[in-house]
Order: C-alpha cells, then sequence, then structure tokens
C-alpha cells in the first residue's frame, strides 16, 4: 500500500509503524524511547507526528501504516510539541555538557542540537538561582540522583538519565524498574542496590547520554599510556576492530585504526585471532610472564589492556590484566586525545 | 425536582455489617431475578436500554463495554469494579460502601455474571481501610447467603470475588494503570489499543467499571431498562451523587437526576451559599474539573459530549471571592505534580514545571519568560500526553488563567 510522508509517496508494508517507514527511508524523526528492535511504548512523546486521520498528535512509533494515509513530520504542531518535550527535557539536563562523559556521543545533546534547543524558555534547575526558595529547589532536585559506582563494570548516574527506558527493556535480567514517580522518578535497581548481575553490558550499550557508561578511571589510563617508562601493551579482542570502527566513524582502513593506537600511546599491539577463542587470559598473562622474561622487561612497568566489547571482563582484572576498555570507552579516549585527522597519522606520533 | 434516590435511598437506615437489613428492604432481589427470570443476553439488553455510562468521569456506556465482553468467545474474562476513587474531593464511592456494600456487591456479582466472568475484583484504594473491612465482612455474608462463590442460589453461575488493595496512587484509577497494577506491575497507564475490554488484566477480555455505575445496576436489572432511561437527562440518564463543597451551606454527598444545572446543584441541593460569601466561580469534577463562572451556572450537570463544563466525577468544590486563588492553584499543581507516574516526558516534566510556576506567582516572583513557558506547558500537558492525566493535569491552571485571568497584571 502507499501513504504519504511530507506529501511524498512511499510504499509501505502491512503492519509497519510510521517509524519504521521513517527508518527504512531516512527520514529524520526524531525518537529517545525506541532503540532497535526494542518493545516501543510512546513514552518520550518525542516522535509524535500529525495525520490526516485524527486531530491529535499520534506517536509514530506505535502507529501503523494504514491505507490513504497522510503523515507530516514537520508541521507546525509537531515541531511546537517537539521544541517543549525536548526544552522540558533539556531543562532537566542542562548545563553539564562539557564535563561529561558521554560529551559528542550524546543523543539527547544531537537532538538538542539538531533541533535547536537554544532559546531557554524554562529557569535551568541549577544555573541562574539566586533566591533561597530557588536553592531549595535546587536541593531537592539533587536529591532525586543516584550516583553508583560500586559495581565493578557499569558505573550509573541518575542524573544524566532521560527516563527513555532502554535499559529497563533491553535487560534480560530485569535489573531496572522505575523508582518514585513523578518528578522524583529514578531508573534503577530495586531498593537502589548495587548493581549485580552478569554484566552483559546491553544497558550501557542502549543508554543515549551518561547515565550508563562503562566503569574505569580513564584518566589514570590515559597518564598509564603517556608514561614513556611503561609499557603498554594492547589486546585486541576478536571482532573488536569493527565495532571500534562504528563509533569513530572517519577512520576507515584498519592499517590507520593501528595508527591511532600508537598515537594513543599502546606501544604494542596483539589482535586476537579466530583460534585464539577462549584463549585470551592465557595470551594476556602471557604477556606479563613468558613474553616479559624474554624480553627482559620488569613486569612491573608493563601495563596490560584488554580491549573488548565485553564488560563483563572489568570484572576479572588481575595483576595480569590492568584494564578492560569497550569500543565506547575507546572512542572516549580518541575525543579526549583531540581532533583526529583521516588518514594524517603518523607512526608512533602521540596525539 | 424529582426526588429519585436509586444509590442513597437506604443510607443511614440499614447496618452496613448485617447482610439481613439489605434482604429486609428487598435486597438481592435483582440478583434473584437475573438468575430465576433472565439470561445474560436479556441482562445485556436491559443495561443497553438503561443508557447507563460510567460514573468515573469519562461517561462511557456501559452496555457498550459489556457487550463486547461478553460477545468474545474467550472463557476467561474478568470484571473488575474500580474502587481506587482518588479524584481530590471526591468521596461518592466510599460512601456507598461505608452505608450499602451490599449494594455494591450485588452490582457485581450481576454485571461479572452478564458478561460471563468467573473471577471479580474490587481495586480498593490503598487509605480505604475501613471501607476493606465492611467489604470483606460483606463478601463473607454474601458467600453465607450462597449469592457468591459456587452455584450461586443454586443455579449454574459461579464467582468468586477478590478485593485488591492499591497503594493509594491516583493514575491507579485509570483502567490500564489499574490493570498493571493487579498484575503487580508498576502502575502506570498502557498504551491503548488493544482496550481492556479485548486484551486486559492478564490479557483477557476485562471490564471496568466505577463503584457507583456498579451501584446502579440492581435497580436498573429489578425495574427494567426502560424505567431507569426515563429518570434525568437523556443523554446520560439516571441519578448520579454529587459531591458538594466549599461555601454552600449543606455539603456532603447527595443524590440527584443528572441534568440539573450546576446554578440548581449549588441553590437547591446546597442550599445556596453561606451568608456574607460572595460566588466567585464552581469547580466541577474534582482537581481535574474544568472551572464554571457565573456565566456558566446554568449549563447542565450530565455527560453530554459536548458540554463545556463536563461532570467528571460529580464533585462541585463552590469558590466564593474570599478564597485566596494560588491556594488552590498550588494545591492543584502540587497534586498532579506528585501524582503523574513519571513515564512520559510532558507530564513527569510539565507538571513539575507548572508547579514551580505556580510558586514564583504565588510569591508574586512571576516572569515574562514563566509567563510563556506557563501557555507552552499548559499546550503540551494537552496535546502530547501519553494519558489522559496530563490533560487534567492542565484543566483547572488553564480556566484559571483563561477565565480568571490569574496571568493579567
Amino acid at each position: 500500500m502507499q501513504i504519504k510522508i511530507n506529501n511524498k509517496k512511499y510504499t509501505v508494508k502491512n503492519g509497519e509503524t510510521i517509524l519504521d517507514v521513517c527508518r527504512r527511508k531516512n527520514i529524520p524523526v526524531a525518537t529517545l524511547c525506541s532503540f532497535e528492535g526494542l518493545s516501543r511504548g510512546g513514552a518520550c512523546r518525542l516522535c509524535l507526528v500529525e495525520t490526516n486521520k485524527t486531530e491529535k498528535l499520534v506517536t509514530s512509533c506505535t502507529t501503523k501504516v494504514c491505507e490513504g494515509l497522510e503523515v507530516f513530520i514537520e508541521s507546525e504542531k509537531v515541531q511546537k510539541a517537539r521544541r517543549i518535550n525536548l526544552e522540558l527535557l533539556w531543562a532537566d539536563h542542562a548545563g553539564k555538557c562539557v564535563t561529561c562523559k558521554k560529551n559528542r556521543m550524546c543523543e539527547l545533546q544531537k537532538l538538542a542540537e539538531e533541533y535547536r534547543i537554544e532559546n531557554f524558555h524554562f529557569v535551568p534547575r541549577r544555573g541562574e538561582m539566586t533566591s533561597k526558595e530557588e536553592l531549595n529547589l535546587v536541593h531537592d532536585n539533587w536529591s532525586r540522583v543516584v550516583v553508583e559506582n560500586d559495581n565493578p563494570c557499569v558505573s550509573r548516574n541518575s542524573e544524566f538519565c532521560v527516563e527513555c527506558r532502554r535499559c529497563i527493556s533491553i535487560c534480560p535480567e530485569k535489573k531496572f524498574g522505575f523508582n518514585n514517580r513523578a518528578g522524583d522518578v529514578i531508573v534503577g535497581t530495586p531498593y537502589e542496590k548495587v548493581l549485580d548481575c552478569s554484566f552483559c553490558g546491553e544497558c550501557v550499550r542502549a543508554c543515549p547520554t551518561a547515565a550508563l557508561t562503562d566503569q574505569n578511571n580513564l584518566e589514570k589510563i590515559a597518564s598509564d599510556l603517556s608514561d614513556l617508562k611503561k609499557l603498554s601493551v594492547a589486546v585486541f579482542d576478536f571482532g573488536i576492530l569493527d565495532k571500534i570502527k562504528e563509533q569513530i566513524k572517519n577512520i576507515t582502513p584498519e592499517q590507520n585504526l593501528e595508527k591511532l593506537f600508537f598515537a594513543l600511546g599502546f606501544e604494542r599491539i596483539i589482535n586476537l585471532k579466530d583460534e585464539d577463542k577462549n584463549r585470551e587470559d592465557e595470551i594476556i598473562k602471557n604477556v606479563k610472564t613468558t613474553d616479559a622474561k624474554r624480553e627482559k622487561i620488569d613486569p612491573r612497568n608493563i601495563r596490560t589492556f584488554f580491549i573488548s566489547s565485553k564488560i563483563s571482563k572489568k570484572a576479572q582484572k588481575s595483576e595480569f590484566l590492568d584494564y578492560v576498555l569497550t569500543d565506547r570507552e575507546v572512542a572516549r579516549l580518541v575525543r579526549d586525545a583531540g581532533k583526529i585527522v583521516t588518514g594524517k597519522i603518523k607512526n608512533n606520533t602521540r596525539l | 425536582m424529582k426526588d429519585i434516590k436509586i444509590l442513597t435511598n437506604y443510607w443511614g437506615k440499614i447496618n452496613p455489617l448485617k447482610i439481613e437489613d439489605y434482604l429486609g428492604v428487598g435486597g438481592y432481589s435483582a440478583l434473584k431475578k437475573f438468575i430465576e427470570k433472565m439470561n445474560q443476553q436479556k441482562a445485556l439488553g436491559e443495561i443497553k436500554s438503561s443508557s447507563l455510562c460510567g460514573r468515573g468521569g469519562a461517561g462511557f456506556p456501559t452496555g457498550q463495554k459489556w457487550e463486547v465482553v461478553a460477545k468474545n468467545s474467550i472463557k476467561e474474562k474478568y470484571f473488575i469494579c474500580n474502587f481506587d476513587e482518588s479524584e481530590p474531593g471526591t468521596y461518592k464511592d466510599r460512601m456507598i460502601v461505608e452505608n450499602n456494600p451490599h449494594l455494591l456487591l450485588e452490582g457485581i456479582i450481576i454485571a461479572a455474571l452478564t458478561i460471563g466472568a468467573k473471577k471479580a475484583y474490587v481495586y480498593i484504594n490503598g487509605n480505604y481501610e475501613t471501607q476493606k473491612d465492611i467489604l470483606e465482612n460483606a463478601i463473607l455474608e454474601a458467600q453465607k447467603n450462597k449469592f457468591l462463590g459456587e452455584k450461586i442460589l443454586g443455579s449454574k453461575y459461579f464467582l468468586e470475588i477478590e478485593i485488591f488493595s492499591g497503594a493509594g496512587a491516583y493514575i491507579c484509577g485509570e483502567e490500564t494503570a489499574l490493570i498493571n497494577s493487579i498484575e503487580g506491575n508498576r502502575g502506570e497507564p498502557k498504551i491503548r489499543p488493544p482496550y481492556p475490554t479485548e486484551k486486559g488484566l492478564f490479557g483477557k477480555p476485562t471490564v471496568i467499571n466505577n463503584a457507583e455505575t456498579v451501584a446502579n445496576i440492581p435497580f436498573i436489572i429489578q425495574n427494567g431498562g426502560k424505567k431507569y432511561a426515563a429518570i434525568g437527562s437523556k443523554n446520560s440518564p439516571g441519578t448520579k451523587i454529587f459531591i458538594l463543597g466549599g461555601a454552600v451551606k449543606n455539603k456532603g454527598v447527595i443524590e440527584a437526576p443528572t441534568g440539573i444545572t450546576i446554578r440548581e446543584a449549588i441553590e437547591t441541593l446546597g442550599r445556596g451559599l453561606p451568608r456574607g460569601k460572595d460566588f466567585w466561580f464552581a469547580q466541577v469534577g474534582g482537581a481535574s474539573g474544568r472551572l464554571a463562572t457565573e456565566k456558566e451556572l446554568d449549563e447542565k450537570l450530565d455527560y453530554g459530549k459536548n458540554n463545556n463544563i463536563p461532570l467528571g466525577s460529580g464533585t462541585i468544590l463552590v469558590v466564593d471571592k474570599s478564597i485566596n486563588i494560588y491556594d488552590l492553584l498550588l494545591s492543584w499543581t502540587g497534586f498532579f505534580r506528585r501524582e503523574s507516574c513519571g513515564k512520559c516526558i510532558p507530564c513527569r516534566e510539565g507538571t513539575f514545571r507548572l508547579n514551580e510556576i505556580i510558586e514564583r506567582l504565588a510569591d508574586g516572583e512571576i516572569s515574562q519568560r514563566d509567563k510563556e513557558a506557563m501557555q507552552d506547558i499548559l499546550w503540551t500537558l494537552e496535546s502530547t500526553t501519553f494519558c489522559p492525566l496530563g490533560k487534567f493535569a492542565a484543566v483547572a491552571t488553564r480556566d484559571a488563567v483563561d477565565k480568571l485571568e490569574i496571568l493579567k497584571d
């Protein structure tokens, strides 16, 4: 059947939602709560569109296409709804981008940029507050923030949470849920206990903001990497290179990626191959034992890094394995190191 | 005004803890009639011809709801009596149970049997502890008298009633949130469709009726739908329990036919304003109700689709000119700021911001930016929220802005 989106005709399949069609045809629709194949709840209200079927705005993620449907994605009403709702969300969030772990990798920031949330109608919850009552308000707002770094893998900070529910729906162990209600709502664990699960890392992957991030100490890592007395050895998990390429989009040939790692301060790179599966621990151990002995390097001067998308590895750090970095963290190291110019990274040049 | 009492006629005359009292005034005869002389189809026909519509606020035709579920061939069905009642200023359902619990019970039994449910729930507001005790006692007594359980009055019918106590959240009065709550999930609305009549409790067809609606059923079965349809307003016949509060002489719950005007409700049922009080406006339907100024006092109180002032839950709060409007605004917006479930952005953030701006307004510190933001928030609450709670949250404040001109300098 055919439908019209922004007055252009599109052929669609029965049972598809408006958002499905838009994604397939690369028509941009703002959305936060719908992620990959997760069940769609229409909770974020950012993907609202106008149709010829009803006066009301409908969520494109839950509305199925039907014969004769005409969709308007950029009508005045849609733009107004999106602006106000994004502003409201942004007002709960604003002013922390510069120091944020996810700066320039954040979906909310991207939305705010794309839809120009700059003319601010709401008083920010933190900035511009002087009177005593307003300061009390700030206090109230702060009290609803939960920060948890006690588990080895996932760093949680509900201050950055946009309550999109992706982590709730994606978690195979159903570890997350809504605590409290209304403006006090916190996405967290039951009774705010320390997160304890198999650490598959799906929630971190799904989180659009910095509410759920990889647990690490990037500052220490960066200083270890730049310490010339220490030998930094990176062990690449099988298949991780492609994931890193996804994160850092302007790097394409594999050669450049290796150069990039040298530029970041790694001195040696070991690529795990298909046959090395399940032997990763042994290979990592060899770096500080047999390899070090052969080359007469004090193991104390070696830092081993395992580059893998499995964040559960973070719980298995040992005397032989100092750091575990995910593809996202590598992207952050690159971001923090400075501007990358594709193809111009010279061997062993520090960024 | 016709003096018809369907729900309140035995209030104060019978002991709510004794089934004998209710039986003494002809109680459970509608159930007997249903079992001995009627079948499910006929009972459904009576409800449909009575044009009874939901008393919770939305005014959806009850018969239509029942028909969808009754016609469904799936065997497992549920009936839920919505006794969550948490609209501020509304306590009609509570009074029904406190004064005549068996009337409600009889209604539930007939309703559940008519749609073919074998299990019925009473979803009770978590704050209603005394009322829960009364209902539990009533259920036990009804079981003893064979009105409940297996082989009701010797027939093939079977019904079990369970009282489910919520935690007192306003949103759980919304059908899908209520279902979530009984299922053990967080009390927040689900996406519709599917409607509860198709996929409700545990995914099975479910009818959810407000307690006051259910309490009308025995009368309709006993006297016929046509007789009921002749009472009150044409589009939503019957009687309605009005809850009068604020600046009226006669406060409390009063039953009257639908279709009376707001003026009649205030002057006749409420016996007017106390001496020295000057009428300002009346809020009809609780905290989510619209404000009726002098001009709108001749609006009818019924569930007509195009009513300017929707009846809602039937609460009428009369406000006189000595009242500080900011106190009321803080109360309304504070209520929704607490009771929003937090699921969608416009409601979670909007109710929070609205309350914040009203606080500044009350302190006389409102800025031009606040005024613009307030218009934006009200619009987004009205047009973009997930469930009707957002719309409700904006109603009273919107009317205060438009009709009372609170933002005018």
